[in-house]
């Protein structure tokens, strides 16, 4: 009796067991490469194609499987910091480009330096697209999608208006903004949201046409680049818009990009800051044929954000060769072409010089025309700065300080936080 | 064989009394990693400074981010008033509806009352993320459905209100999106309390001639007393720890108008990464918490026991 109970004991611990081995045999001829990223094939064509790219890697190389987690960057910078903390993270991650600094701090990813520098095509990506890779001179990631922003505008109602040409300048662009708006129509609108990702970036273009930078570094340590009164006038120019031209309406204060983008849809914003990705909803709004680009309107110098992406190799992963060989193909020649074909720009020059990039005069000539004018953000850790920006942006448009009030407020905290780094 | 202490001390130690304690040992290791470590790390984490974006990094440094939070913080009385007044008002309003709804429930009167018992708790029922960004897009000016629909009954004005996006209409829109969520757990835990009070109390008010307002106050009412005080304490600590429904539908804007306590925590810990800064936080959170609980544990239910 002892002994059946025994046997019956040691069958079912076996039975727990038994899946548990084979499975352990089974894993262990075959690498799981774990790529973190914001690519979702489900609601973006670039993205379709990019997880192709990724299941014709795995098709070719039989040992390697790979994880594909797409999530928003929102969660991708949370959970890439917070898993670091814990020693864990992906093999491959995607990053915006002011993570990398942040990033390289944390010590979340890996220096290639010496791959890149070995590798045959570092030299088809233009130096501008490396510089945003280094942090303290060492290479973290390669540059992967890029994008540039201009004036998304309605041509159909340009011409309703009498309006022969897109604004160039920024007292252009209230003029016009002016005399576009009415009831139903927002002139021009921009993005102001508290979390907003994309308000800080179509605010730094403007801070950028005044001459200025966002910091520079002085005798070793980053200072702001720029004066109280360069970010004055840019504090100014939201708020004439609003409360002087009456272009943007009130009820435009708190966007996101996603409001922004939809109302542009939805023809209720006759201009706006915006990017390629548009393209998508151009091809099924009713007025996505009168959508048209120009370069962004300027005050002393013209200037659009250059966001060129990064793909780094995750500092604990156990497999960064494969991590790096992996990304070398996905980001060659013939891949970098299938990927941005709709919502991105490649960073490749010998992509970018393909006739599907320099033939479309709307969606992929005029954004890679301006990008010698394209300014990236510098290699620190931003986000206070950012937040900086959109408290700034908001205290003016909600009325709650003057612009030049708001403009010393903005730099004080700006020279207090450099000082921290 | 040994003393009579020793076969005493062997019985203690023998499997069938120690048994207990090993089926309890996975939920204590359990309870042990997932609540309490965290918990007192939590609290020690106060005392030091963790940023890992920051050249200063980690180190030990006493009161400091008490002190920085109480007296250097500038959202941190924001976000305390604004965490309040969520609060309160939320839990009064989703006490009243509950219980205006719960009453109207109960009646014989109504028809069907079982599918309409089923269909208030709906918002509930609705996962968080869904329902807030279902009002969001509702609440958008111009194109959102609450603007159209009240421009469709002749107040064309309202269509471009921007409910969230106002500084002095993003909090109060806030709690009513979360009034409207959260107000079925009341109306279904009033309800089984309702169907606990006899029937023969309100048969003998009839027989004494009292009014239904007077039924409702002297017997409805205070026999809804510990249902309720269990009801409002819960919904106390859930709604001052609340962050989803406020992140999701304005992120604590504009201009803070809407930051609370959990977004302010959230926004230290999650997008500054100062741990130790957003630990003080959580812990002044507990212990305002456990004041406020403990006032109230207090006053409504151990006094009426």
């Amino acid at each position: 009796m002892k002994m059946k109970r025994w046997m019956l004991s040691i069958l079912f611990l076996g039975s727990l067991l038994l899946p548990l081995a084979f499975g352990t045999i089974f894993a262990a001829d075959k690498i799981t490469l774990e790529v973190w990223h914001v690519h979702n094939a489900a609601n973006s064509r670039d993205g379709a194609a990019m997880e192709e790219v990724y299941r014709e890697y795995e098709k070719a190389h039989p040992g390697i499987k790979i994880n594909l987690n797409a999530m928003t960057y929102a969660d991708l910078r949370q959970k890439a910091l917070v898993a670091g903390q814990a020693g864990q993270g992906p093999d491959v991650l995607h990053m915006l480009v002011e993570w990398v600094a942040e990033f390289a701090k944390a010590g979340i990813i890996t220096d290639i330096t010496n791959w890149v520098d070995e590798w045959e095509d570092e030299d088809k990506f233009p130096e501008s697209t490396w510089q945003v890779t280094r942090v303290d001179g060492r290479c973290y990631g390669i540059p992967s999608v890029a994008s540039t922003r201009l004036l998304l505008y309605r041509e159909d109602l340009f011409k309703k208006a009498g309006i022969k040409a897109p604004p160039k300048t920024w007292s252009e662009l209230r003029a016009v903004a002016k005399k576009l708006a009415s009831n139903n129509m927002a002139g021009f609108a921009f993005c102001s949201a508290t979390t907003a990702i994309r308000g800080p970036q179509e605010f730094l273009v403007f801070l950028w046409s005044t001459g200025a930078e966002l910091v520079k570094k002085e005798n070793g340590k980053y200072v702001p680049g720029f004066t109280v009164e360069q970010v004055q006038s840019v504090f100014q120019l939201y708020y004439d818009l609003i409360f002087v031209d009456k272009a943007v309406p009130l009820y435009t204060r708190g966007w996101e990009w996603q409001n922004l983008d939809q109302a542009f849809e939805a023809g209720t914003v006759a201009m706006c800051q915006n990017g390629s990705w548009m393209l998508y909803r151009a091809e099924r709004a009713k007025t996505g044929k009168m959508w048209k680009t120009a370069p962004f309107p300027y005050s002393k110098v013209p200037a659009t954000y250059l966001e060129v992406k990064v793909e780094g190799i995750g500092a604990f992963s156990k497999y960064k060769k494969e991590a790096w060989d992996l990304l070398k193909f996905v980001y060659n020649k013939e891949n970098m072409a299938r990927i941005t074909k709709y919502d991105n720009l490649p960073s490749r020059s010998d992509v970018m010089n393909l006739p599907f990039y320099t033939s479309d005069p709307v969606w992929k000539k005029a954004f890679m025309e301006v990008i010698p004018t394209g300014h990236t953000v510098p290699p620190i850790p931003l986000t206070p700065i950012l937040r900086a920006s959109m408290e700034g942006v908001q205290e003016v448009i909600y009325e709650r300080m003057k612009p030049a009030e708001a403009a010393k407020v903005f730099y004080d905290k700006v020279a207090e936080y450099l000082k921290t780094l | 064989m040994g003393t009579p202490e020793l076969v005493e001390r062997r019985k203690n130690l023998s499997l069938p009394r120690l048994l207990p304690y090993l089926y309890l040992m996975p939920l204590i290791v359990l309870v042990g990693v997932v609540i309490v470590y965290p918990f007192f790390h939590a609290i020690l984490l106060g005392f030091w400074q963790k940023d890992i974006l920051k050249a200063a990094g980690t180190r030990f440094i006493g009161l400091d981010n008490y002190v920085k939070l109480l007296t250097g913080e500038r959202n941190f009385w924001l976000a305390l008033r604004n965490s309040i007044v969520f609060t309160m008002c939320s839990v009064f309003l989703e006490y009243v509806l509950g219980l205006v709804s719960a009453l109207t429930l109960n009646s014989k009167y109504i028809r069907a009352r079982n599918f309409f018992r089923a269909l208030i708790l709906l918002p509930w029922i609705i996962p968080i993320v869904v329902n807030s960004l279902m009002w969001k897009f509702m609440l958008a000016p111009n194109f959102g459905f609450i603007g159209q629909l009240l421009a469709a009954v002749g107040l064309k004005w309202f269509q471009t209100v921007n409910w969230l996006g106002d500084v002095n209409l993003a909090l109060p829109t806030v709690i009513l999106v979360n009034v409207w969520r959260s107000f079925p757990f009341y109306t279904i835990v009033i309800l089984a309390g309702l169907t606990l009070i006899p029937q023969e109390l309100y048969e003998a008010a009839a027989i004494d001639g009292a009014k239904r307002w007077q039924r409702f106050s002297h017997i409805t009412f205070p026999l809804l007393k510990g249902v309720s005080g269990v009801v409002v304490v819960l919904h106390i600590i859930w709604t001052f720890i609340n962050f989803d429904v406020i992140y999701l539908l304005t992120g604590g804007g504009p201009l803070y108008s809407t930051e609370v306590l959990p977004t302010l925590l959230y926004r230290k810990a999650f997008e500054e990464f100062s741990f130790g800064y957003a630990s003080s936080i959580g812990v002044v959170m507990l212990l305002i918490l456990m004041f406020i609980v403990g006032k109230f544990y207090t006053k409504v239910i151990i006094n009426r026991q």
